[in-house]
Order: structure tokens, then sequence, then C-alpha cells
């Protein structure tokens, strides 16, 4: 059948929907494609740690424990303990608690944190993240703190 | 000869040998940086090589990969011999891939027709860097470690745009076995492929244009002697190669690489660590940076430094359309003192 006025010409017709296909299932993909290259990777909402591994440190003592991907810094202070991400909010490496001196250094770019985390010198623009613990019978809950995203 | 004849007939090898014949390389008293590019092909040969011999017996994940170094390194025989070349030839690499930019900077061969012949250099050099900063995670020991966590949290300080490119580099939030393997994926993989597309294409418009003069014989005005590329240029690279070689095995056997404890993704980064000195400079620029400046992050601003000159390098050559006048002089002055800068930064991160 012909035709004899028309607003779309057949190629230009076709040329859309061609496209317009090939548009589709490019935006389908992105996305999939996108979480697949960025898996999501949450954080803990709370780690139990055996209390009885804790018990016998000493007072200001500082020791590791696993906050998911990441190494958190569990310290006896003399109202209880206190926990901390312990990764620099520089750029990202692993701190380390010098007992001496009783603050944290961050051997990256030299920055330290007093014993309550404050960032104290040095590059880091901000303190050390703090988390929650409390004792829950035969463990320590380590927990984020209550506002955090 | 008869055997010559028919390779040559069924391959067109001869008219290819004639080209090379007539392609001339000008001769003046600049003309040694041009031996640069052909070098650094070379090198990324020995790489591919090297690379290929110890894909034989190294393992990317978590478990396995510091331990296949060390048995690379102790058991396999010769295998500290390759990966030692591997080593030193990423390291030399670097360095004339610098180099040639640094040469192709000074004498201004940006200038026009030149200008996407620049362009697939940078793309060459940010390959170079990509290849290094990958491969140096693979090894997964405690200072790999330390450097893949900064240089992949670099991009996360610039706002919006930063995190994705954080997260899409480690493969999450944090370094992890995911990172190992895609850095492995990029090394051996996408890398390598890109690279092999993007020097098509830098050396088809090398062939294009020619070779570039200085602006100095440009304005001579006579017309520079004349060295066909093969055989005679093409001679004298190879001995400038085979002396590279020598060179590298030799520093490969007396200066093998080590190998650090292997990687705790909970231990805390190890005292005194520094990136490789292609990085130094960055480095110590992000040390010097206060915490804030005026309403800002330290990081912050010394990122966007960093950007802003890198994007001021790569767009030279619609930057500087008059390389001969006071623009053109006072952008030369400020290439000089980028360097001096990089120098001085470079030194001090070292001695620190």
């Amino acid at each position: 059948m012909i035709l004899r006025d028309s607003a779309l010409g057949r190629r230009r017709f076709l040329r859309a929907l061609l496209g317009g296909w090939l548009g589709t299932l490019a935006v389908t993909l992105v996305a999939p494609l996108g979480r697949f290259l960025v898996p999501p990777t949450p954080e803990p909402e709370s780690v139990d740690l055996p209390h009885g591994d804790f018990a016998d440190m000493a007072l200001h003592e500082v020791r590791r424990f696993a906050w998911g991907a990441r190494p958190g810094l569990l310290q006896r202070r003399p109202e209880g303990f206190r926990a901390y991400v312990g990764v620099c909010t520089h750029l990202d490496c692993n701190v380390t608690w010098n007992g001496e001196q009783r603050r944290f250094h961050c051997a990256c770019h030299d920055g330290w944190y007093d014993e309550d985390g404050r960032n104290v010198a040095g590059p880091p623009p901000r303190p050390l993240r703090l988390l929650q613990v409390e004792v829950a019978g035969d463990a320590l809950v380590v927990r984020r703190t209550e506002g955090e995203a | 000869m008869a055997g010559g004849v028919w390779l040559r007939d069924r391959t067109g090898l001869g008219e290819l040998s004639a080209c090379l014949r007539r392609k001339p390389v000008p001769l003046h008293r600049h003309t040694p940086w041009y031996y640069l590019g052909g070098a650094v092909g070379i090198l990324f040969g020995l790489q591919v090589v090297t690379g290929v011999l110890l894909l034989l017996y190294y393992r990317p994940t978590v478990e396995g990969a510091h331990a296949s170094v060390v048995r690379i390194s102790s058991e396999v025989p010769w295998g500290w011999v390759v990966r030692s070349l591997h080593c030193w030839t990423a390291d030399a690499l670097i360095a004339l891939v610098l180099a040639h930019f640094a040469s192709t900077l000074a004498l201004k061969s940006y200038r026009p027709p030149r200008e996407l012949t620049w362009l697939t250099g940078w793309a060459l050099l940010a390959i170079a860097l990509g290849f290094g900063f990958t491969g140096y995670l693979l090894p997964w020991d405690e200072l790999s470690l330390a450097a893949t966590k900064v240089g992949t949290e670099v991009p996360a300080v610039l706002p919006l745009v930063g995190p994705p490119v954080t997260a899409l580099l480690r493969g999450g939030a944090d370094v992890t076995g995911d990172t190992l393997s895609r850095f492995f994926a990029l090394h051996v993989t996408v890398l390598p492929l890109t690279l092999v597309g993007v020097v098509a294409l830098h050396l088809w418009l090398v062939q294009r244009h020619g070779m570039s003069l200085p602006m100095t014989v440009e304005a001579a005005g006579e017309p520079p002697g004349r060295l066909p590329f093969y055989p005679d240029f093409l001679y004298r690279e190879a001995i400038l190669w085979l002396l590279m070689l020598g060179a590298l095995v030799t520093v490969a056997t007396l200066w093998p690489p080590s190998l650090g404890t292997p990687g705790d993704l909970l231990a805390p980064a190890p005292a005194g660590v520094k990136p490789e000195w292609y990085f130094l400079a960055l480095y110590q620029t992000l040390r010097l940076f206060p915490a804030h400046v005026l309403l800002m992050e330290g990081e912050v601003l010394a990122v966007v430094l960093v950007l802003a000159v890198a994007a001021a390098l790569l767009l030279l050559p619609f930057l500087d359309t008059r390389p001969g006048g006071p623009r053109g002089r006072w952008i030369s002055g400020l290439v000089v003192v980028l360097f001096l800068y990089i120098a001085v930064m470079s030194v001090w991160g070292y001695c620190v």
C-alpha cells in the first residue's frame, strides 16, 4: 500500500525503530553491568566478640578485631571498652596504636590521632570513626554509632 | 633467496620494506630523542615475554598470590631472574615513557598537526602508569596492600564522581580479594589489549605526519639531513636495544626485588611505607597538604590541583597555540618549573 502523505519516511521510521531497540537494550544492560562491576559490600551492622578473648586486656591497651573487611580497634578504658574503625580518615591506610605515646599513628602520610580518636597532627581531616561497644553476656557487641548511615 | 621471494610475494613485505627505506628520519642535534619511542616498544615486548612466563606460575587469589611469588622466586628454575627482569623493566619502561613525554613536551612536538599524536601519547602514559599500579598489588605483600589502599582511595576524595570510581577499582568499598582479581584482569588482559589499540593509532599518526622537527630547526629554514629509517636508523636503534637489554639483565641479576610479609587486610600500614618512585612527587604533595585549607579538606585541594595540572598538560596543543610567541615562552617556563617541582618532591619524598 502506498501512502501519499506521511509524517515520517519509511527509512527514518525503520531507523528509529532499530535505534530505539538498540538504545533500550543498552540502557537495560547498564544497571546490571554496574552492579556486576561494583557489588554491594555493606559494612556489618554489628560484630560479636568473645568477651573472654579481651578480658585480660590492660588499661589503655588496644587490640585489633575484624570489622568486616576493615580492622577495628578495641581499647580498654577506665569506663569500659571503646572501639574505632582502625582506618585513617585521610587516604584509608590502617592505623596502628603507639602505646608509649598513647596515640594512633598512620604510617602512610604521618597522621596522628589522640587516644579519643581525634585527629591531632598531619593530614587526616577527621577523627577516627567511633563504634559503640556493649557487653551482652559472654560477648562484646560492637555496633555502628547511632545516627550513622 | 627463492623462499624470500615467495614470502614477499604472498605477504607484501617487499612493499613494507620499500616504504621503510623511503621513510626519512631528520638529522639534527635533537635526533637522539627519536630513539625513545622504539626503546619503549622493545621494553613493552620484554614485559609481555616475562609477564607470560610469570603467568605460568602465578595464582591471583588472596590465599595463593604471595605463596606463588615465593615459589617463583625460590623454587622455579630461573624464576627469580624472570621476576627480577619484569620488575626492573617496569621501572625502565615508565622512566623511558616519562622521558619521551618530557622530550615531546620540551620540543613542543604537539604543534599542529600532531595534536592527536599528543593525546594518544597521553593515553599511553596513563596506561603505562596503570600497568605499574595494577602490577604492584599482585605479589600481595604488606607494602603493595598499603599502596593499593591509598592509591584507590585518592579518587574518593572528589565529591560525587570519586566514590564510584574507587568502588569500581576496588570491587567494593574496601580492598579485598576482589580487588586482586580485577587488578589481575586489568593487568593481563584489559590494559594490554587497550595498549595495542592505542599504540597502533599512535604509530599510524606518527607515520602519517612524519617525525616532528624542533622549532629551532624549522626556523633555520634549511631542511635538515635525512637518515633512511631502514636499515640505518633501525640498526642504530637495535644497538641501543641490545645495550638496554644487557643493562637490564645485569641489574636484574645483581639487585633482585624483595618480597615483604604476606598482606593482611587487618594489619596496620608498615612504617616507612612509600610508593614507587614515579608516584613519589604525588605522595610528598599529599603529605605536605594540611588537614584543612580554608574551608576545604587538604587532600581534596591537592587532588584537584594535580588534576588541573594534568588537564592543562593534556590540552597543551590547544592552549599553546603560538609556541614561538610570548605565551609559548611563558608555558615553556612553567613546564620547567613543573619539572623542577616533580624532581624536588620526588627526592624529598624519597628522603623522609
